[in-house]
């Protein structure tokens, strides 16, 4: 689940007054995150690896890039590592056109949009949702669609709070599962 | 923010199916980050506030554009001249208490004699070579000043005070200097940690009845204000204002009520940031958002004179 924003301030304020204890705990909360996403999209677990150092290097180097008042530290580190996978997987099918000769047509250019997912992508996302399971579609839309509270969650269903809870992350689970059947 | 909750969910997502990196990855991380960045010269102790707003400053200035260096900052100083002028502040307290100075020999130790001395300097060399050496002199002094005590006396400018409070100074002057450069360059500036800004705080609280005098104001013995400063690294200071008066804190702002300490004429309560950007020179003391109780007459008095010692 998404971090208290002012937890992202108050690492962000440590990270600008130089403090590299900051970055040390900004890396353990989200390089799974980023080194996972990155594997997903590369399917390459070294390449992962470089992208995850410099995601995390240029939060550090430049780290007034990062607004908090515009987003979370999660979606902005995200985005960067989604950014810089795709062009690893861009560069690596250019090489391979290269090497197979001239395309009659090239396909133009996805814009890089300032978000960790395009729209296409997002499309991709609803759709996966939609062909959930019932029971667990239905928590899915609740809390994400709907904007409700786990509690409120489990009360509309009629749901402990326990269960609704434990169905949402296997939502999640298996959304995370399709989205990347998908992608290969 | 994107109102769409998908890139959310996405990422919920993905976090349910994060995968950790090897461990050996952790350090190589960090050895790289301070390849490129350098970490603050210190991060506890007494010079802290001011390790950390030079490492902000430094940051700042790693990311501005060659062009960015000759935009007008204040006082009709572009970025570069900016930077000599906190060098060149900075190099008058390392003098002080015998650490390297940058630049030139120091003629005069004034302040504004200093700072055009070394903006001449400056002007002539690359905007690099003047953030290099600023950094370097910066992070010299604070080394040197680890192994001192924070009361280790020192005269900068003929102005006598504890080692730890020019310090302090240092701290809030190239505070303001940043969010002056960050605004000059379309950048928003994070604030500095809350323990941080509290000695910073305590600092200007402390100032409060030199500021009295040097505006004027002459202060009978037992008058004495209340500053409820509000705000991450805020606190409640109790002020007397005569010449000899010595503000005190005493406690935290969120303590509640029953807090309180000895009586004062008035109580100020204002945003701890914005109070002590006052003190730095910054805002209007007559449209200042400050709550007033008690004797509105001393505590106007109060935040009129507040700015009196600041500088360009």
């Amino acid at each position: 689940m998404e971090a208290p924003v002012a937890d992202d301030r108050l690492l962000h304020q440590r990270v600008v007054g130089g403090e590299e204890a900051a970055l040390g705990e900004v890396y353990d909360r989200f390089a799974p995150l980023v080194f996972g996403l990155a594997v997903r999209i590369t399917r390459d677990r070294a390449v992962s690896e470089d992208i995850t150092q410099e995601v995390f290097v240029a939060f550090w180097e430049r780290p007034l890039a990062f607004d908090p008042a515009r987003g979370t530290l999660r979606a902005w580190l995200a985005t960067i590592a989604h950014r810089r996978a795709v062009d690893h997987v861009r560069a690596q099918e250019r090489r391979k056109a290269s090497v197979l000769g001239p395309r009659l047509l090239e396909p133009e250019p996805e814009r890089l949009e300032d978000t960790v997912l395009s729209r296409q992508e997002a499309d991709g996302v609803r759709l996966a949702v939609g062909k959930l399971p019932d029971h667990l579609r239905e928590v899915i839309e609740l809390a994400y669609y709907r904007g409700r509270t786990y509690r409120q969650v489990a009360d509309e269903l009629g749901l402990p709070e326990g269960t609704a809870k434990s169905r949402i992350r296997l939502g999640l689970r298996r959304l995370a599962d399709a989205l990347a059947e998908e992608s290969t | 923010m994107n109102d769409d909750p998908t890139p959310r969910l996405y990422l919920d997502a993905l976090e349910e199916t994060a995968e950790t990196p090897r461990t050996s990855l952790r350090p190589l991380l960090l050895t790289a980050a301070r390849a490129r960045r350098r970490p603050a010269a210190a991060v506890s102790g007494w010079t802290a506030p001011y390790a950390g707003r030079i490492a902000a400053m430094d940051a700042l200035l790693g990311q501005v554009g060659e062009d960015d260096w000759h935009k007008e900052t204040v006082e009709g100083w572009t970025l570069q001249e900016l930077l000599a002028h906190l060098a060149a502040k900075d190099g008058l307290v390392a003098l002080a208490v015998g650490a390297p100075v940058l630049g030139p020999p120091v003629t005069v130790d004034e302040a504004l004699a200093r700072t055009a001395e070394l903006q001449e300097h400056e002007r002539r060399r690359a905007p690099g070579q003047t953030r290099r050496d600023w950094r370097t002199q910066a992070d010299a002094l604070c080394r040197h000043l680890a192994a001192l005590p924070p009361d280790t006396p020192a005269s900068v400018g003929g102005f006598p005070m504890p080692a730890v409070d020019h310090i302090l100074a240092r701290a809030l002057e190239t505070w303001l200097h940043t969010a002056d450069a960050a605004g000059a360059v379309g950048v928003t500036l994070p604030q500095p940690v809350p323990e941080h800004i509290t000695p910073t705080a305590d600092l200007c609280a402390r100032l409060m009845p030199l500021t009295m005098r040097v505006s004027g104001h002459t202060v009978a013995e037992g008058r004495a204000v209340r500053l409820v400063l509000t705000g991450p690294g805020g606190g409640r200071w109790h002020v007397p204002l005569h010449r000899h008066g010595k503000a005190v804190r005493e406690g935290d702002v969120n303590a509640g009520a029953g807090a309180g300490g000895a009586p004062a004429d008035a109580t100020i309560t204002c945003d701890v940031a914005e109070f002590c950007f006052l003190v730095g020179g910054r805002g209007e003391a007559d449209t200042f958002a400050a709550e007033v109780e008690g004797d509105s007459g001393l505590a106007r008095d109060l935040l009129r004179a507040a700015p009196a010692l600041s500088g360009p």
